[in-house]
């Protein structure tokens, strides 16, 4: 498969998971819809999932070279946070959120298409190319799953089982933080290797920095008791910061000599 | 949890000193910066840095031991002005991940603060010194007296000490020189690229070989007027083959036949040759609108003029593939050996020789697959082992933070 078959797929499970979450809110007090719900839910993780796969087939290396392509991981791993909570917590209104944030990078990928590429530059052939970007997607993945429980926190009504759903944030930003180190560090390994030092200040480099710095000063603002409720706004913006580094970085004046500009030209 | 004892409004007050303290640090970092014209700041090489940063360690050890009832010790190394220096840190990794950091670059009052060169600024400089003060002092009060509870926090901690501190005083002994090998031939120096001089190794590289490969050629539209290549409908990077279809609008187009090697014979039709001398011959057919056409098209060489046919004012080209892999074979020779190794560089795949690393970085991109100058870098980081020590510790910490943080949400 490839990018020309990418619109069905995409608006395939963008409809299951819109389907899906209205049977899911709908479900009534007998709860008759949930498994309906959810079934068609999972079923549109299972149809982005299956064109992934294909499309992994269809071009001979790993789909994690473009913005385009981590964004269809994104789309495959963050709906999938949502059920696993939901699976192990019994907290059910995560899902949402992160079916909403999948749409969001399937939408950005149906607005901009990528090039169809098959070719891999030798500074990508390397045995830390999925481990460097895969430990960063999951810790990408967590960590917009705990700001979409932040918003959800700041915007819920008072009341109900605070500690629970505080918790929650906090435990996925501490996950992710956690994914953030190990990518920054064999980011930083697999630098030396390939272009021999490990830390330049390249401004991808200076924006995981920040991002990291960022998450790092939360878990000592927890650390210190600071009042819950509003860490939760901190978790919630801390995401925007990791957005910039992970596409908006492009954007900025800092960018033109980056190394880590694999968009094709 | 607090690690040193400061709670409640005390908490809030000692905030409040550390925020202005770290702001007072910037601040006279900056004021140094616009005083002294931009200049930023020097380490000296070894052994003034080793020295420097030995006396460090040992002060902020003495201070921690001797003076951990002080109130403003217990401050220095406090939670408080340790987020707050986070903080600092990350607002000025913002500025320098925003502004284009370049020597020259810039307007003239931020070239005087050095906001062109944040990562060598004296704001950097004071504020990374007095990070590695607080959490010097945090990791020797939760390292003495040793408890297993708190390897996590010592392991990250002073991960993060070490690989910070070796890796900003080490940058100072960091060689990087660029070696230019031309085929055939040997040399032992390197071009530093930072002092602007040459520097003679302690080995010779003689090349052997420099070889590529490349992906396939691609057809693609070419547009004079703008200058740039016009996407087709379907934005495919193809992969040619006999059979190929590709189209633009009303233009489409059809690969007849595709010689991967070819060169032009006596009557001008192109003949397979071997890889080494020949280029990507593709013949296409096609129509725009109602006018026909058909012919051949390649990529030419440094030593051939590429074929193209025009429809319009478009004109139908071949793109050489995209670099594959590209490699060096050299021999070696350390000192005043006569005997050399052989060795293959390739990227991702450096060499160590005699303390120094020697990555492929490049090759006249002009001649493409048939250049004989191979660029080579040579880095020589006495420090790299600390750093790497720093960066392992780090990563173990993490694990256990990962095991605990997995344990207390019980999905393990």
């Amino acid at each position: 498969m490839t990018w020309v078959e990418f619109p069905y797929a995409a608006l395939g499970a963008m409809a299951c998971w819109a389907g899906g979450s209205v049977l899911s809110v709908m479900q009534g007090r007998n709860g008759s819809l949930k498994a309906p719900g959810l079934l068609l839910m999972l079923s549109g993780t299972a149809v982005i999932t299956g064109f992934l796969v294909l499309f992994w087939a269809g071009i001979d290396r790993p789909p994690l070279r473009t913005l385009g392509e981590t964004r269809l991981w994104y789309a495959v791993l963050i709906p999938l946070v949502g059920f696993l909570v939901e699976y192990r917590w019994k907290i059910g209104w995560l899902k949402y959120y992160c079916v909403v944030l999948a749409s969001f990078f399937l939408a950005i990928n149906l607005l901009y298409p990528d090039v169809y590429d098959k070719s891999l530059m030798p500074a990508l052939q390397s045995g830390w190319f999925i481990p460097h970007v895969v430990v960063y997607l999951v810790g990408y993945v967590l960590l917009a799953a705990s700001s979409a429980a932040a918003w959800h926190n700041i915007f819920r009504k008072k009341g109900g089982d605070r500690q629970n759903v505080h918790s929650l944030s906090h435990h996925l930003a501490v996950l992710g933080f956690v994914f953030l180190s190990f990518g920054l560090v064999f980011g930083a390994l697999w630098a030396k290797e390939a272009w021999g030092h490990y830390w330049t200040w390249d401004p991808k480099e200076t924006w995981a920095l920040i991002s990291w710095l960022g998450y790092l000063g939360y878990l000592h603002l927890y650390s210190m008791n600071v009042e819950k409720q509003r860490l939760q706004w901190y978790l919630a913006l801390a995401f925007l910061v990791l957005l910039v580094c992970w596409f908006g970085v492009n954007y900025l004046p800092s960018a033109a000599n980056s190394v880590h500009s694999y968009q094709s030209s | 949890m607090s690690a040193h004892g400061v709670r409640g409004t005390a908490v809030s007050g000692s905030f409040r000193e550390s925020v202005l303290f770290s702001v007072l640090i910037v601040f006279a970092g900056l004021v140094i910066e616009a005083t002294t014209g931009g200049r930023g700041i020097s380490l000296p090489q070894w052994p003034g840095n080793g020295i420097a940063l030995a006396l460090f360690f040992a002060g902020i050890v003495g201070t921690a031991l001797s003076f951990r009832e002080k109130r403003f010790v217990a401050w220095l190394g406090g939670i408080p002005l340790g987020i707050s220096l986070i903080m600092a840190l990350a607002l000025l990794s913002f500025i320098g991940g925003v502004l284009p950091q370049e020597e020259g670059s810039g307007p003239l009052w931020a070239r005087m603060m050095r906001l062109n060169g944040m990562f060598s600024s004296w704001p950097f400089a004071l504020t990374v010194i007095f990070f590695l003060v607080n959490l010097g002092l945090s990791l020797v009060w939760k390292t003495v007296p040793f408890r297993f509870a708190n390897l996590q926090f010592i392991l990250f901690h002073a991960g993060f000490w070490i690989a910070l501190s070796c890796g900003l005083v080490g940058a100072a002994d960091l060689q990087r020189v660029i070696i230019p090998l031309y085929e055939g031939r040997s040399t032992s120096r390197g071009y530093d690229t930072v002092s602007k001089s040459t520097l003679d190794l302690p080995f010779s590289l003689h090349l052997e070989d420099f070889e590529m490969k490349q992906y396939s050629p691609q057809l693609a539209l070419y547009d004079p007027g703008r200058d740039r290549l016009v996407p087709d409908d379907l934005q495919h990077v193809q992969d040619i083959a006999e059979g190929f279809g590709i189209s633009w609008d009303t233009l489409s187009v059809r690969v007849e036949r595709f010689l991967p090697h070819a060169m032009l014979d006596g009557a001008g039709e192109p003949v397979a040759a071997d890889s080494a001398a020949g280029v990507p011959y593709v013949r296409v057919s096609g129509t725009s609108g109602r006018q026909s056409f058909s012919g051949w098209i390649s990529t030419g060489s440094p030593f051939e003029a590429p074929a193209f046919i025009s429809v319009g004012e478009r004109l139908i080209v071949l793109v050489p593939g995209s670099p594959k892999k590209y490699r060096s074979s050299v021999i070696v020779r350390r000192g005043a050996e006569s005997e050399g190794t052989p060795a293959v560089l390739e990227v991702n795949r450096p060499v160590d020789v005699m303390g120094w690393k020697l990555y492929q970085m490049g090759y006249d991109e002009k001649a493409g697959r048939w250049s004989t100058l191979s660029l080579v870098e040579g880095v020589r980081d006495p420090w790299l082992p600390f750093v790497y020590i720093g960066f392992f510790m780090i990563l173990a910490g993490n694990a256990l933070f990962f095991w605990k943080g997995m344990k207390k949400t019980r999905v393990l």
